[in-house]
């Protein structure tokens, strides 16, 4: 309409001929930082980069309200989502992070998860107990609680001097095949705790239940052996690795159920909000359950065959258990929360 | 339109993969394109793909070469085929910022869903819930045989509603998602195109539009002739097309002046052009026209 105003140019045209180095330039930067990591800019680059971003983003504020070409609309919005993508990546260490996890981050969600940790003890307990009495009452029981593959011959037919001699025996013999058993019974291990968890969705009904499955067993299995008069030898044998081994599955069914509980009882927040505010808390449990997994197949992997005397093993086993129960229950306790 | 709910209906559908409320620290909203379930089953197939493949390279190279003794060999294979389970996926999205190898190789990624910076806690959270949603069905699928039909039923009513969830939810999110408060998007592109109105802007303006012609459009009509436009025109059909809306327009803003055949291009980026800058100094005074439905404030 007025062609003396300015040399030809639409004003959105021109707000575009302004800043269109700017973008470019950003566009640059933000393709090196996506190909070699923001630890490849230089001092200048990271400086520009941070500039050109604020100004691509108020760039993209203002061509929406005064810009009506969509080419350009769609441009500046993907750049500044790719930009965003950029600028806000992750900035902490493993090792950072590792370290706060385990001084104040673990600890404090144990403390915080009392009713899970309750389910989840109490499954693992009256498993024992339920697999304890059921076995009193017919020893039969055990056939179906202990599948044959885990039994190994141990099973209420097998004479004492077998069943001791499986306790104190030599199963391993070298060190070698001992390291391979031990990363067996972790990555076994660590799988069943993964889905002890992850099944906790389900109302918490299936993390229970896996967790009850395993007590039954073991009561089923102490049972058997206490019926032999060995009893105590057992308990030494299992303790050794199982207070840590046990715990670790406790935490995890306490990190499905504390899911399973929010899905039950969202409390005054909508069910995905409860999930996402609960969740921080119940994947800790399962990192605290994957990191005493690998403890608990270190020492049945090596130390209960190379450990044999019974009191030995109980002191180590239960020493563990007041170890963890230690740091669980202090670490980062006047902290804030993190 | 009388009811909010149905027009927020046909919004979504006009548009169902942008997501309208990803609000920045900056506070100006960005639009990500959430991933397609075909996308992600795509990248979760990559990521098989690439996982069990080296794995299998990786063994056989092993045997091939024979230097390690079998209970070393058996030791790696053990935590090996841990390791490219659950913490594979959160490993690579953590040095990656939540890009594994197949998201990488598919383009999508993985981002929080209230626009904060992607935390480990989250990738830990999505990952570990892949275990319910993935491993486990797919194997209990594969090794089937073995259970009954009770547990075969459980399996499939178990992976239908894991598989199901996604499509339920307008942010495609699967449980994971949910828990971690993720989202999975399309790796955004970022290609500037010239603006076809400063092209226009030296040429000789032979046509000329009076604010009369120009009262008639908005700017979705606008936008639209902007992308037909863009079109590269390859096709044959295309100066036919032209040619229709061409007249189309013309029929519609009442222009008298004659276009030559030939000219039409023409005379659509003029009036691209001279709508654009109309509708755009309306816009400053607060006259958005959003389509041709919208009133003519007299004066």
């Amino acid at each position: 309409m007025n062609p003396a105003a300015a040399p030809d140019l639409l004003r959105s045209a021109r707000f575009r001929t302004e800043r269109e180095a700017s973008w470019q330039l950003l566009d640059r930067l933000v393709a090196k930082t996506e190909k070699s990591g923001a630890k490849n800019l230089s001092y200048d680059e990271a400086r520009d980069l941070a500039t050109c971003y604020r100004q691509a983003m108020n760039s993209l504020s203002v061509a929406r309200d005064i810009s009506l070409d969509r080419a350009l609309l769609i441009y500046l919005e993907q750049l500044c989502a790719r930009a965003y993508l950029v600028v806000y990546a992750p900035q902490q260490s493993l090792r950072g992070l590792l370290s706060r996890l385990v001084t104040h981050g673990i600890p404090q969600a144990v403390r915080r998860s009392s009713t899970p940790l309750l389910i989840g003890f109490l499954a693992l307990i009256i498993g024992i107990f339920a697999g304890y009495h059921l076995y009193q009452k017919d020893p039969s029981w055990y056939y179906t609680f202990v599948p044959g593959d885990l039994s190994d011959g141990r099973t209420p037919d097998a004479s004492a001097e077998y069943l001791r001699s499986t306790i104190y025996g030599d199963e391993g013999g070298n060190s070698d095949e001992l390291g391979a058993f031990a990363s067996f019974l972790f990555s076994h291990n660590t799988q069943v705790a993964i889905l002890t968890f992850a099944v906790g969705i389900f109302l918490a009904v299936p993390s229970f239940l896996l967790t009850f499955y395993n007590g039954l067993l073991l009561g089923a299995f102490y049972a058997m052996f206490a019926s032999k008069g060995l009893g105590l030898d057992l308990f030494a044998w299992l303790s050794i690795h199982g207070v840590t081994e046990m715990s670790a599955i406790c935490f995890a069914c306490a990190g499905g159920a504390r899911l399973g509980l929010c899905v039950l009882m969202p409390g005054d927040l909508t069910r995905r909000d409860a999930l996402q505010h609960h969740g921080r808390d119940a994947v800790k449990l399962v990192v605290l359950a994957g990191f005493l997994l690998v403890f608990a197949a270190f020492i049945e992997g090596f130390l209960r065959q190379l450990v044999q005397d019974p009191t030995l093993r109980l002191t180590i086993g239960w020493g563990f258990g007041a170890v963890w129960g230690t740091w669980l229950a202090l670490s980062g306790r006047w902290d804030a929360p993190a | 339109m009388s009811n909010p709910a149905k027009i927020r209906k046909t919004k979504t559908r006009s548009d169902p993969q942008s997501l309208t409320d990803y609000l920045p620290p900056e506070g100006v909203p960005i639009h990500f394109r959430t991933a397609s379930i075909g996308a992600r089953f795509g990248a979760q197939f990559m990521d098989f793909l690439i996982t069990y493949g080296g794995l299998l390279v990786l063994l056989l190279g092993l045997l091939w070469i024979n230097i390690l003794p079998e209970t070393a060999f058996v030791t790696l294979f053990v935590l090996l085929i841990f390791l490219i389970r659950v913490p594979y996926y959160i490993l690579s999205e953590l040095v990656w910022n939540g890009r594994t190898l197949g998201k990488r190789i598919v383009k999508i990624r993985v981002i929080a869903a209230n626009g904060r910076r992607l935390s480990a806690h989250q990738v830990t959270a999505r990952n570990l819930m892949k275990e319910v949603e993935v491993f486990t069905p797919t194997t209990l699928l594969l090794g089937g045989s073995t259970g009954d039909w009770v547990t075969t039923l459980i399996t499939i009513v178990w992976v239908l509603g894991v598989i199901a969830l996604p499509f339920f939810n307008r942010k495609r999110q699967r449980l994971g998602d949910m828990i971690a408060g993720t989202i999975v998007v399309e790796q955004p592109k970022s290609v500037l195109l010239p603006d076809l109105a400063a092209a226009r802007a030296v040429a000789v303006q032979r046509f000329t539009f009076l604010p009369m012609h120009l009262d008639f459009y908005g700017r979705y009509e606008l936008q639209t002739l902007e992308s037909i436009l863009r079109d590269p025109g390859k096709s044959p059909s295309y100066p036919v097309e032209l040619a229709k809306v061409t007249e189309a327009i013309i029929r519609k803003i009442d222009f008298v002046d004659p276009v030559v055949l030939g000219d039409q291009r023409e005379f659509l980026l003029s009036f691209y052009r001279a709508q654009r800058e109309h509708l755009e100094s309306r816009r400053l005074f607060g006259d958005r026209r959003e389509d041709k439905n919208h009133k003519v404030k007299a004066g």
